[in-house]
């Protein structure tokens, strides 16, 4: 990574992100990408409170905090306040959590990427309601328990595929993005920012309190799950045109479960079950980006 | 009333409006498990008997930091550019790379910082400290010697180099071929010692009262003289004219007096000396032929000098051993009888004659490469009842009237070959050095601080004092390294002259290489437990509790924030890092 | 210079003469001739804004939250479901002390569908920490509107005017529209007190622990009580400068009437006519019409109904298992005073009954006749005796 973007943090220490946050790197890795002409847009997620209590903010740049569903929304209106007073060089950014993004916030986010509003969403996403207690989401992967879906209830429908939604609003630029490949999303901000209308960034973070992993794991996992192909990295530009930025080599979405306390209960028959719909799911963003299957690492 | 004097009568709205830093929480107060900074010692440098910092050599190679990495190893090895030409390399065995792809290529990147040193001239810097009083004798100044001379001034020490020949560098000179060895190489390493304030007196034979005469004079002696009287087949002919010792026409080779030999010519043995002869024999004209009681894979020789002879024309006879010597008129007929496997136990096979099986092969010449001993017994260590400490790769002994005696290099060393000849002359230094200021009793502890992982291996840099004290011993192994962060790369193939450049004449085989491919090969070393700087943990610290700083480490954990969620420890790619 | 203007035009003309800079809107019936013109004046020139056509009543509330958090001056304009949709994000706009100003076009709640007015969804929005001010006419409406960007922009709190659909937001009435220029000299240009800035790094609204909410909640309330006086000096000058006030409160005939009627919205129109009639018969009524809600004008009201005997409360709106809202509020502003009137409560004119002049007459007459209220809330035109609340 570019040295001066390692050496520039708009973050403090002393904020109040679990150990291990996943949350708290995505972030340290976006604002060093943006720099300091950058609004945050923060609706309520986990970051409401890792921001710090009043008066606190643990973030060096302006920050307005929220309500739940309304992201896309807000982010409008400040970018086209920003218009009025003719400041074009600061970037309007909303960061949001899965259920801000996949479930209350969605109607806000579909919205104003339908109106190509000119600024960065950028989903979070932790897989559950984390802040509140671990609630599944429409976000929560199938197979995991959340205490939501606990004991036998736990949850047996998809993951929504939030970027191909985004996708089908045909927008300039939707990307996926993970913290443990941090020059990928250092790069794929720094794309954002240079492209004009509505922009997404799924970034991947990962949150030892909800998923019952060991802290120290919060990178590694993060890693694993686009090792495994169950959460690519890939862009898309403009709703047609797929790149993947990373070729798997074959893991075993086995060893990612595995790791994972919310994951304990599930047997070979379901991890086999899962394994089928990642390459269910990765064949079929292959075919989007126009990539030969034998090429391209799916796990038999 | 203006709207000045409206907005004056309301009071300004409270609101949640917070620029206030959140770094008044010291979030460390979480903190369960805490991270720090723990180098490890790398297989490679556990496994080199010279004890060389390879991951910190390797990094600083990535790093284009060529003069810092040749430093680095003179800290270890005063023979960088020699070694890099002849050592058996036992740390690309050991290196965790190749349970990934392949091993890093420790020995072409030693000679590549090394030579790069050479083609500037470069001087260098490196800890040593100020002369003191003390005289030390050196007898031979073959690997040890000069090794044991250039760590005894590095400490202080001045050192007289007494050697019988006419130049200096024992089997460095005389028994290594120019093609693996160029003298002008071996030249600028011992002008490099010798700067240090080293004497070399060559022509100058030491005798047994030597070691009487000493005492008034020095206060310690070592004595490598290593091996060079040749050892007997035993067998009916080997006195025969023109049955010629290896190791003399190896120095004939040397000094460039240059015999024609043509025809077949039986090598005899399965050491390095008998391939050297070989090959070197094959460079002159002659068709040789090794012929060996035991199979290839026995040979003591390094493999892939076996293997490159073979390449170029060397034929090997396994499982032969003369019996006789004959003349023959077109020279000797030899008579060999055929040997067969009996046990497979032990790190060689045991053999024994076949019965009934022998062949007659007929030669212009015969080399004997069987073994060598030392020439004389006062250099051996005694015998009997005299004070002795036994090192890993040397001996000390209190003579009875005379000074302190070490024996080193092949005299004492575990193996013989160059590397262990310079940690026998470090092992040496830094007992000698101990014996001088804390007496008899703390040689073996002080060294045993000096150990390089388990030991045996000595490291220099920590007798002084320097930062790979801070090394914890444990050795890094694979398991322990985060490949996440490695991909698969080519390790760099040595180039070479071909076979049929090879064998014209005695040019060196092994060809230079690019800054750009060292550098290339370097940055595939995963730089097992030392840190290089990559600074995952800095990235990746979710509390940005990593910052830099000027200790030479270049970063500290700020445990005021640290929450202790030992995400740094698990990203850290080479082990340099603990949680607990 | 005068224009015979729709009520809901003389809001967008308003917003035209103040120079928003953002709108952000959502359809719903009654409230769209505003922005519909709106639109136009922006994508004509006239209005140099930007508008935002939302999703939603939720995002047109919460875009303008975000445009007001940058410092610009805002506008949106909603009625009914809508305004209930936007409940939310009312309290956050007040709590972050934002200045929006918006058209509130009465509407009454569904179900059944009904598109025609009613208070009921204003007056649920009573605890939201907004301004809510009522209007009776085309012109009021274009005023109101203008003065309440001043005031919001003073106080620091978004203010709602109030419009009743159709009667008022449909119907063509000559209005006295300000030149830009005149309009310029009434309400400069928004100055926030703070605003996001890159320069200035601050975080807004977020986590306020028990130890810094009661405080911030206290703020708010301070500037509610000054919000009158506000008004007070805001329509002073507006007088100085286009010869038109309002108040809070305005009552006619108060000083000697045994009977007090207190409206608000259109019905108050209606009622002045009555009280001639009843004047003109000897009849001693007076008539107070309710402007300010939020903040409830308390001083006023007791100063011009202490000496009644009566007041006849007529609320076109309903809180269940309460009563009119506005008969509530008032009773509980004269409960304390140890001379005070019988209010009696009247519902009328729900989901946009007709309220007429023989209406408000008979409650006129009812009241007088009456020695007591008969009910906490006496529903006025029902076509079915509805039992006793």
């Amino acid at each position: 990574m570019e040295l001066n973007v390692l050496d520039r943090d708009y973050m403090c220490s002393g904020h109040v992100g679990c150990p291990g946050c996943g949350a708290a790197i995505a972030m340290r890795f976006l604002l060093k990408a943006l720099g300091e002409k950058t609004m945050m847009v923060i609706p309520a997620c986990c970051w409401s409170i890792i921001a710090g209590p009043y008066p606190q903010s643990t973030l060096k740049v302006p920050v307005l905090h929220t309500a739940f569903e309304t992201g896309g929304a807000v982010a409008s209106g400040l970018r086209a306040a920003l218009d009025t007073k003719g400041d074009t060089e600061t970037t309007v950014v909303t960061w949001a959590g899965d259920g801000g993004t996949f479930d209350i916030g969605f109607q806000a986010l579909s919205g104003a990427v339908e109106r190509n509003e000119d600024f960065i969403y950028v989903c979070y996403d932790n897989e559950a309601y984390m802040n509140t207690g671990v609630q599944r989401s429409s976000s929560t992967p199938y197979g995991a328990w959340t205490t939501t879906t606990p004991g036998q209830e736990w949850k047996r429908l998809r993951k929504k595929n939030i970027v191909e939604a985004l996708v089908a609003h045909r927008i300039p630029y939707a990307a996926t993005a993970s913290i443990a490949f941090p020059e990928d999303l250092v790069r794929k901000v720094q794309k954002a920012k240079s492209i004009k209308g509505s922009r997404f960034l799924h970034i991947y973070a990962s949150c030892p309190t909800g998923w019952r992993i060991p802290s120290e794991m919060s990178i590694k996992i993060a890693r694993m799950a686009v090792q495994t192909n169950i959460f690519p990295l890939y862009e898309v530009e403009n709703g047609v045109r797929y790149t993947i930025n990373y070729m798997p080599k074959g893991y075993l979405v086995r060893e990612y479960f595995k790791l994972q306390g919310r994951f304990k209960h599930l047997t070979d028959d379901d991890l086999e079950q899962i394994q089928e719909m990642v390459n269910e799911d990765w064949e079929l963003l292959l075919r989007k980006a126009g990539v030969a299957m034998s090429a391209a690492g799916t796990v038999a | 009333m203006t709207q000045q004097a409206i907005s004056q009568t309301v009071s300004p709205p409270l609101i949640p409006r917070s620029s206030t830093t959140t770094e008044s929480n010291k979030t460390g107060s979480w903190r369960f498990l805490k991270p720090r900074y723990d180098e490890k010692t790398a297989p490679c440098s556990a496994a080199c008997p010279a004890g060389e910092d390879i991951a910190r050599v390797e990094m600083l190679v990535a790093q284009g930091l060529f003069k810092e990495a040749w430093e680095t190893i003179l800290q270890e090895n005063p023979f960088p550019a020699v070694c890099g030409r002849v050592c058996f390399h036992p740390c690309e065995r050991a290196c965790n790379r190749g349970e990934f792809d392949d091993p890093i290529a420790i020995h072409t990147l030693e000679r590549f910082v090394a030579d790069t040193a050479m083609r500037y001239d470069l001087q260098a810097d490196i800890a040593r400290r100020p002369v003191q009083g003390p005289r030390i004798a050196v007898v031979g100044s073959g690997p040890s010697g000069l090794a044991a001379a250039y760590f005894l001034a590095r400490l202080g020490y001045t050192c007289d180099v007494f050697e019988s020949m006419g130049e200096p560098g024992g089997v460095l000179r005389w028994g290594i071929p120019p093609y693996r060895l160029p003298v002008h190489v071996l030249e600028w390493e011992i002008d490099r010692i010798r700067s240090l304030g080293v004497e070399i007196h060559c022509n100058h034979r030491v005798s047994a009262d030597f070691l009487r005469q000493a005492r008034d004079r020095y206060q310690a002696v070592f004595i490598g003289c290593g091996h060079h009287r040749n050892v007997d087949l035993g067998i009916p002919g080997e006195d025969l004219d023109g049955v010629a010792e290896g190791l003399p026409f190896l120095e004939q080779v040397r000094a460039g007096n240059l015999p024609d030999l043509s025809g077949r010519v039986a090598v005899l043995g399965g050491g390095n000396t008998a391939v050297d002869v070989s090959r070197c024999a094959l460079r002159l004209g002659a068709k040789p032929v090794i012929v060996y009681r035991r199979r290839r894979q026995d040979m003591p020789a390094f493999e892939h000098e076996i293997a490159m002879a073979l390449e170029e024309g060397v034929e090997l006879m396994e499982l032969w051993t003369p019996l006789e010597i004959t003349p023959h008129p077109d020279g000797y007929r030899l008579v060999l009888q055929r040997m067969a496997v009996a046990s497979q136990e032990g790190p060689r096979a045991q053999v024994r004659p076949a019965a009934g099986q022998t062949q007659e092969l007929v030669v212009s010449k015969v080399f004997k490469a069987i073994g060598n001993a030392p020439e004389e017994s006062w250099m051996q260590p005694p015998e009997g009842d005299a004070r002795t400490l036994r090192l890993a790769n040397t001996a000390l002994v209190e003579l009875h009237g005379g000074p302190l005696v070490v024996y080193g290099g092949d005299l004492a060393a575990l193996e013989k070959s160059v590397t262990h000849a310079v940690a026998s002359g470090k092992e040496a230094a830094m007992a000698l050095d101990t014996y001088c200021q804390q007496g008899w009793d703390a040689v073996e502890s002080r060294i045993s601080q000096c150990r390089v992982g388990p030991g045996p291996s000595l490291s220099m840099e920590m007798y002084l004092g320097g930062d790979r004290c801070r090394r914890n011993p444990h050795v890094v192994v694979f398991q322990e390294i985060n490949t996440d962060y490695f991909l698969y790369a080519p390790r760099l193939a040595q180039p070479r002259l071909l076979k049929e450049e090879r064998v014209r004449d005695f040019s060196e085989i092994d060809l230079k290489i690019s800054a750009a491919l060292a550098i290339r090969e370097a940055e595939r070393c995963f730089n097992c437990g030392v840190c290089n700087q990559c600074d995952n943990c800095r990235l990746f610290c979710p509390d940005l509790a990593v910052c830099r700083d000027d200790n030479p480490q270049g970063r500290r954990i700020d445990y005021d924030y640290c929450k202790g969620c030992g995400v740094c420890v698990v990203e850290c790619p080479r082990n340099a890092m603990a949680l607990e | 210079m005068k224009k015979v203007v729709e009520g809901s035009h003389a809001v967008s003309e308003a917003v035209r003469l103040a120079r928003v800079d953002v709108i952000s809107a959502y359809p719903i019936t009654p409230q769209t001739h505003i922005v519909e013109l709106l639109s136009e004046y922006c994508s004509d020139g006239t209005l140099n804004a930007r508008f935002l056509r939302v999703e939603s009543e939720h995002s047109a509330m919460a875009a303008l939250i975000g445009a007001a958090s940058a410092g610009v001056r805002t506008f949106t304009a909603t009625s009914s479901q809508g305004l209930a949709l936007m409940h939310e994000l009312l309290h956050w706009a007040a709590g972050a002390r934002l200045p929006i100003v918006m058209a509130e076009v009465n509407r009454a709640l569904a179900p059944g569908w009904n598109i025609w007015t009613e208070q009921t969804d204003s007056l649920a929005q009573r605890d939201t920490g907004w301004i809510q001010l009522y209007c009776e006419d085309a012109q009021e409406a274009l005023d109101t509107t203008l003065q309440a960007f001043r005031l919001a922009e003073t106080v620091h709190l978004p203010v709602m005017v109030v419009l009743d659909a159709f009667f008022l937001s449909h119907t063509y009435e000559p209005v006295d529209i300000p030149e830009p220029e005149e309009a310029d000299r009434f309400l400069p240009p928004f100055q926030p007190a703070f605003c996001l800035d890159t320069e200035n790094p601050a975080a807004f609204n977020q986590l306020a622990p028990p130890n810094a909410y009661m405080e911030m909640r206290r703020s708010m309330q301070d500037a509610m009580e000054s919000a009158l006086d506000v008004l007070d000096a805001i329509e002073d000058d507006y007088e100085r400068l286009f010869g038109r006030r309002y108040g809070a409160v305005e009552a006619v005939h108060c000083d000697d009437a045994d009977i007090i009627l207190v409206t608000s919205g259109t019905i108050t129109s209606t009622s002045r006519l009555v009280l001639r009639q009843l004047r003109e018969k000897g009849e001693k009524v007076g008539l107070v019409k309710m402007k300010a809600f939020r903040p409830f004008p308390f001083e006023a009201l007791r100063i011009h109904t202490a000496h009644a005997k009566k007041l006849a409360v007529i609320d076109r709106n309903f809180s269940f298992g309460a009563g009119g809202i506005f008969a509530q509020e008032i009773r509980s502003a004269l409960c304390n005073l140890a001379r005070r009137p019988l209010v009696f409560g009247y519902v009328a004119g729900l989901g946009g009954r007709d309220v007429t002049t023989d209406v408000i007459e008979d409650i006129y007459w009812r009241t007088k006749t009456s020695a007591h209220p008969e009910a906490e809330s006496i529903w006025i035109g029902l076509h079915q005796p509805a039992p006793a609340a």
